[in-house]
């Protein structure tokens, strides 16, 4: 799974799902869309889906720091290199 | 110091109509908003009534994701009556934020549609199932999620009561909005109360043996409060929502004023649970008169809980004549659209509200032939054109609870 691939992905989560278009990838996603601890549980389980996978309890704890589109790729990557993706 | 408390907005989404001209006319034309039950997977093939108090108006919701995430059937319809309240009203923004004006609104218990789904999920033995259960659930289904879906979508920072005390809900909201603008906790309360359509309802009811079921085929001639022919209360759905205000602060900013709330008693039977109690719904009345500064007579118009079942209207009959005699007119307005749960006390203080502006009393639609038992009060018959100065709007629930609300007409 490239990196390319893995933005292209989150990016339609975000307009299909959240309603979010062409966000800014190092916006501050809270402070720019109000996008919230809801949503962010509502994309772990995207992020699974993506991945054919289930999260762990640890690599769900990992996400909490996250704030931007960049992080949740670099986040993404991270997984699917773990995953052997 | 107490304040004087004021309507100053209205909206309900009712079976007989969502907005205001559209429910005038069904009150006055003796429209019935009960329709044929829906079937469903669920229940509709097993409970015997047939019949629900339905919201037949397309409602176009224009919510944003944002908020539309954390709310099911239930809020959506809370936050529309408060959205339409708070454009009638024309609050500056700044005050909706400042904490000054709270919220008192509930629902019988959530939203049961998302409470079913659930159940399926939880009862499906998966893993991957259960894993789906989230927050966004759990904020759906709780049994404040009107209330706080209505503060996060208009960033509401007042107080937040949230009853949930089934068909005293919305009464409940409005009396105990009006005591926080009365003692001046808050300047301002957005009250009301919801429920949507849910046949877990209906089918509690039903094994109760309160659900009407000898007019399946013809609907709209059930329920039929008062009359010989009634045979049980028929559950509907809606929403209803006012905007209370201090008189001063509504006078300070022009605000027109539909009405005056002047009184609010409620209190318990402390006994049975379910049985409706003579004694319960007198002291109700006579200490919301008291309440209000009221002789019983200066009430001239009692819009009754009446749900249709045989017991519960005799009751409600003997409290009324207990203390009015036959002196009120008295309809029951659940013979237009069923029992609408949570949102009943809302929507019926609504209705009387219209009819006080408009000067009619609708009549208990389906009353034909008043019950000897029930014959000893004034019952609104046919459509009467005089004005309303005083209403009262009774409201009792499941758990013994009672209540009464007392409406000025504002001249």
């Amino acid at each position: 799974m490239t990196r390319d691939e893995i933005l292209t992905r989150i990016l339609s989560v975000f307009e299909q799902e959240f309603e979010i278009k062409n966000p800014g990838l190092d916006e501050n996603l809270t402070e720019a869309y109000e996008f919230d601890s809801i949503d962010a549980l509502e994309l772990l389980g995207e992020i699974e889906k993506m991945l054919g996978s289930e999260l762990s309890r640890e690599e769900k704890k990992e996400s909490m720091e996250i704030r931007t589109i960049n992080q949740i790729c670099d986040y993404v990557e991270r997984l699917a290199r773990s995953r052997g993706l | 110091m107490e304040n004087r408390v004021v309507i100053t907005a209205a909206s309900a989404i009712s079976p007989i109509g969502h907005h205001k001209d559209e429910i005038i006319d069904s009150l006055i034309n003796g429209k019935s908003g009960v329709k044929a039950l829906r079937p469903d997977d669920l229940l509709s093939d097993y409970v015997e009534s047939k019949v629900f108090g339905t919201v037949s108006t397309p409602i176009e919701f224009d919510f944003e994701r944002k908020y539309r995430k954390t709310m099911g059937p239930v809020a959506y319809y809370a936050c529309q009556v408060v959205k339409e309240v708070l454009e009638a009203a024309g609050l500056d923004p700044a005050f909706i934020s400042s904490g000054r004006l709270g919220v008192a609104f509930g629902s019988t218990h959530g939203s049961p549609t998302v409470q079913r789904g659930i159940y399926e999920k939880f009862f499906s033995h998966s893993r991957s199932d259960f894993s789906t259960v989230g927050a966004v659930d759990y904020l759906k289904s709780m049994v404040h999620t009107t209330a706080v879906n209505i503060t996060k979508m208009f960033r509401i920072k007042g107080r937040v009561i949230s009853s949930s005390t089934a068909c005293t809900t919305g009464s409940q909201s409005i009396g105990f909005g009006y005591e926080a603008v009365k003692y001046g906790l808050q300047d301002a309360m957005l009250c009301g109360g919801a429920d949507e359509y849910d046949t877990t309802t209906v089918a509690v009811f039903d094994n109760l043996l309160a659900c009407s079921t000898a007019f399946n085929d013809t609907p709209h001639r059930t329920p039929r409060p008062f009359d010989k022919q009634r045979d049980g209360l028929v559950v509907g759905e809606g929403a209803g929502c006012v905007l209370l205000e201090s008189y001063d602060f509504a006078r300070k900013r022009g605000a027109p004023i539909l009405g005056e709330v002047i009184g609010f008693w409620c209190n318990n039977n402390g006994g049975d649970l379910i049985l409706p109690n003579r004694d319960g719904i007198t002291d109700t009345i006579r200490l919301g008169l008291k309440n209000a500064g009221l002789a019983p007579e200066e009430v001239d118009f009692v819009s009754a809980h009446a749900t249709a079942t045989k017991m519960g209207d005799i009751v409600e009959a003997q409290a009324i004549h207990n203390v009015y005699g036959d002196h009120p007119y008295v309809t029951g307005l659940k013979g237009y659209m069923g029992h609408t749960m949570g949102s009943c006390g809302a929507i019926e203080t609504i209705m009387t509200l219209y009819m006080m502006e408009k000067g009619f009393m609708a009549p208990t639609l389906n009353l034909t032939d008043v019950d000897d038992r029930c014959a000893m009060i004034r019952h609104t018959q046919k459509l009467i054109e005089r004005d309303i100065h005083i209403a009262a709007v009774q409201n009792f629930a499941f758990g013994g609870v009672n209540t009464c609300l007392f409406i000025k007409k504002f001249e």
